[in-house]
């Protein structure tokens, strides 16, 4: 087993990022580590398969003190940063490639990990060319292949879609079953189901340990993980309250018998649709021979979610409605005018990466100087765009490369928000955040559609925005398969899988419960 | 997205040219290269040109795309040979024997650029730097990192496209928040680029660093089991034949 004794670890030698944590994993067990951005759960886990050395504690896994890394494999959130060569049955062979195994013993391994994993078929293709959700099913196959005893799960699921999280943890579950020991460093609720125990880290101390249902009855626990105002963690915890157990998989059928409706259902109807409006008329696109989008028309006024496949052209036609791709049909418009470069602001995937200015304030300001606003002028939106987004007076005269991720997303979008006075386009916007900072993004962009803005945000994970949509679309291979009101979104899981995808948890759970209800 | 491949990459197949070993293909490349520029005679060169066409049969690549991969030599190629055809000093006229002696240096740089367009497009990039290491593994008893030196090149085959990508992502959030890098001045022009480079080369830095420690996760010190496995038949056969072909066009 892996036993953590009184674990100490600082990046600097002024703070700790983690301090004085007693842990203990054992075989086939799958732990969950909760937590806020920030409180540590990475760097335990690095501490777990030796690639930190703790200040002060020890670390043994199985007894061993050394070389860690051959006993406990590590995924991380992001597969494009892990992966390694250009084609995938060469990149999962780069583990055990390196434990001095044999030629047959690498080959073996490789195509056992690859079927595990599901990826058989894939074995001969370039890494660059799969999907987001198939890159992880990679990374998790390359460590795999490595035959760990234990394994830490690094947010693996946190940038992936409904369809590719259950494949994930279907892959998870039966490592688990062979006798693998896990450790899930996650975020989100549905990681609770099938896990044996919840620890919770709060600024890098264990101030949480017990079953997944204690966890959920414990006001305390929720709290300081962070997940107190998630719903579904609210709709589970009136359940478990009620007598519910947590099955091994999500099971909205069974959950529904003892819960009550989800709290928020739609507050985006009626009143808070805006007063400008973006659209796209037939737009049509191709890269060579693929159709990237084919004859889409959308009109978009308060907040709008357009969700798909990876692959399904959500951000081709965000780029089309930006004014930052020219489709090849149609084109977008802004309250009936064609769509110019820089009237619409668009935030992309990490949008932190692309802050390039000496200071927050010009970072943020030079979108505003751009379009020609005097000094003063730019200056102002910059720093009323900074308030909305909540970056404090403080920051703005500071590098943003010395600002945390959290930080970072903040103004990068508050340069996007000071540009796109009446549109906006937000890919992604809350990928890899914590429950309470993807609520006050959630917030954020909620304000923006009540001073009137068009928001379309394109996301994988459609059951976090719902409760704010004003209207859903969804894609399939380039075309637009449905606009559905809010109402629909929320409860009818058909309307998901006519775009390929999965429905999220909360909308199979709405459906379950109206089926409850007619009975 | 999906982009048109690039000329000179692999162009995924079943054919004999791909189902060779790498090695295999590395040392006829080689021999191939050295044939095309020692063989003296137009009935060498003939030779030489006959297996190129070979080649390209057994591997599915269309002579079009030889064509292709030449244009960007091709002024220069173009304008050798009128440079070498048409006499201006002296006796002013055209020589025929400086048009036949370029017309055949111009056929070995075809046929190389053939050979080399054959191999790149039937084998993988990682198959690549694999041979290249086993190829080179005597010199590791000189010290030579080889091991290292085929990560590093498995690494940043890996890196290309994700930096264009990332260029081109950089390039179109700030065009949306209105950079204009396509007007202006020259100066304006070398600047704009220093606005992708600031976000590139943290972005960069960043991953290389992800990736480090990612491989470290997974064990890595540089030494690596090889993949390379033992020669099959076909394998030898082609290195038997290729020794023979190119002993008979630098005969000729």
């Amino acid at each position: 087993m892996i036993e953590l004794g009184n674990v100490a670890f600082g990046y600097s030698s002024a703070s700790l990022a983690v301090d004085g944590v007693s842990l203990v994993v054992g075989p086939g067990e799958r732990v969950v580590l909760l937590g806020r951005n920030g409180s540590g759960k990475s760097t335990l886990g690095r501490l777990m398969n030796g690639s930190l050395v703790p200040r002060a504690g020890s670390v043994s896994v199985d007894g061993q003190r050394r070389e860690l890394a051959r006993l406990v494999g590590y995924v991380r959130q992001d597969p494009r940063n892990q992966i390694v060569s250009a084609v995938v049955s060469d990149e999962v062979a780069f583990g055990p490639r390196n434990l001095g195994l044999s030629r047959e013993e690498v080959l073996r391994r490789t195509e056992d990990a690859l079927s595990t994993c599901g990826i058989a078929h894939l074995g001969d293709r370039m890494t660059s060319e799969l999907s987001g959700g198939q890159q992880q099913l990679l990374a998790i196959a390359g460590v795999v292949a490595m035959r760990p005893r234990y394994l830490v799960l690094d947010e693996v699921g946190s940038q992936l879609d409904d369809a590719a999280r259950l494949r994930v943890s279907g892959i998870v579950r039966a490592l688990v079953g062979q006798g693998v020991g896990v450790v899930d460093v996650a975020h989100s609720v549905e990681s609770l189901f099938g896990a044996d125990r919840v620890a919770v880290l709060a600024s890098g101390r264990l101030v949480w340990q017990g079953a997944p249902e204690d966890f959920l009855r414990s006001d305390r626990a929720l709290g300081l993980s962070g997940l107190a105002s998630d719903p579904l963690a609210r709709a589970l915890a009136v359940a478990v309250a009620a007598g519910y157990r947590l099955p091994a998989e999500p099971d909205p059928e069974g959950l529904a018998s003892y819960a009550s409706a989800p709290s928020r259902v739609s507050r985006g109807e009626g009143s808070r649709t805006g007063t400008h409006e973006l659209s796209c008329a037939h737009v049509g696109t191709s890269y060579d021979d693929v159709r990237a989008l084919d004859d889409v028309s959308l009109a978009a006024r308060g907040l709008t979610l357009v969700l798909g496949r990876s692959g399904s052209g959500k951000t081709t036609l965000g780029g089309v409605l930006a004014g930052v791709l020219e489709p090849d049909e149609g084109g977008a418009a802004l309250d009936g005018r064609p769509v110019r470069v820089g009237d619409v602001g668009l935030a992309l995937q990490r949008p932190e990466d692309q802050l390039f200015c000496d200071t927050v304030l010009d970072d943020i300001a030079y979108g505003p100087r751009q379009r020609g606003l005097g000094e003063d002028a730019a200056l102002e939106a910059a720093r009323e765009a900074a308030s909305l987004l909540g970056v404090g007076e403080d920051l703005l005269e500071r590098s943003p490369f010395e600002l945390s991720g959290g930080q970072m997303r903040r103004v990068a979008l508050a340069g996007v928000v000071a540009c796109g006075r009446g549109a906006l386009v937000l890919d992604e916007p809350t990928a890899g955040l914590d429950a309470e900072s993807r609520q006050e993004l959630r917030e954020v962009a909620r304000g923006l559609v009540e001073r009137g803005a068009a928001v379309v945000v394109i996301t994988h994970d459609a059951g976090e925005w719902l409760g704010d949509a004003t209207s859903v679309a969804l894609l399939r291979e380039g075309r637009l398969v449905a606009v559905a009101d809010p109402a629909r979104a929320a409860s009818d899981p058909v309307l998901y899988e006519t775009a390929g995808l999965a429905a999220p948890f909360s909308v199979r759970l709405c459906a379950a419960l109206g089926e409850v209800g007619d009975a | 997205m999906r982009r048109s491949r690039a000329l000179g990459s692999f162009v995924p197949g079943d054919t004999l040219a791909h189902r060779l070993d790498a090695r295999v293909k590395v040392l006829c490349l080689l021999v191939a290269s050295v044939a095309s520029f020692a063989t003296g005679s137009p009935a060498g060169l003939a030779v030489v040109a006959a297996g190129l066409a070979a080649a390209l049969a057994a591997s599915g690549t269309s002579p079009l795309r030889v064509l292709l991969a030449l244009r960007p030599a091709l002024l220069v190629l173009g304008f050798s040979l009128l440079a070498n055809t048409v006499v201006l000093v002296g006796q002013p006229g055209v020589s025929t024997s400086g048009f036949l002696r370029t017309s055949l240096a111009i056929a070995r740089i075809v046929l190389v650029v053939g050979f080399a367009l054959v191999f790149s497009a039937t084998t993988m990039p990682p198959a690549i730097a694999d041979a290249l290491a086993s190829l080179l593994g005597p010199l590791s008893r000189l010290g030579v990192p080889v091991g290292g030196i085929s990560t590093m090149a498995s690494i940043a085959l890996r890196f290309i496209p994700l930096t264009a990508e990332e260029v081109l992502r950089i390039r179109s959030a700030q065009r949306a928040r209105g950079a204009r890098p396509d007007e202006g001045g020259a100066l304006r022009r070398v600047a704009s680029w220093g606005q992708v480079l600031v976000p590139l080369v943290v972005l960069l830095f960043r991953r290389a660093d992800e990736l480090g420690r990612a491989m470290e996760d997974r064990c890595y010190t540089g030494e690596q089991t090889s993949l390379a496995g033992p020669l099959a038949a076909r394998d030898w056969l082609m290195l038997a034949l290729t020794a023979a072909w190119t002993a008979l066009a630098v005969l000729l």
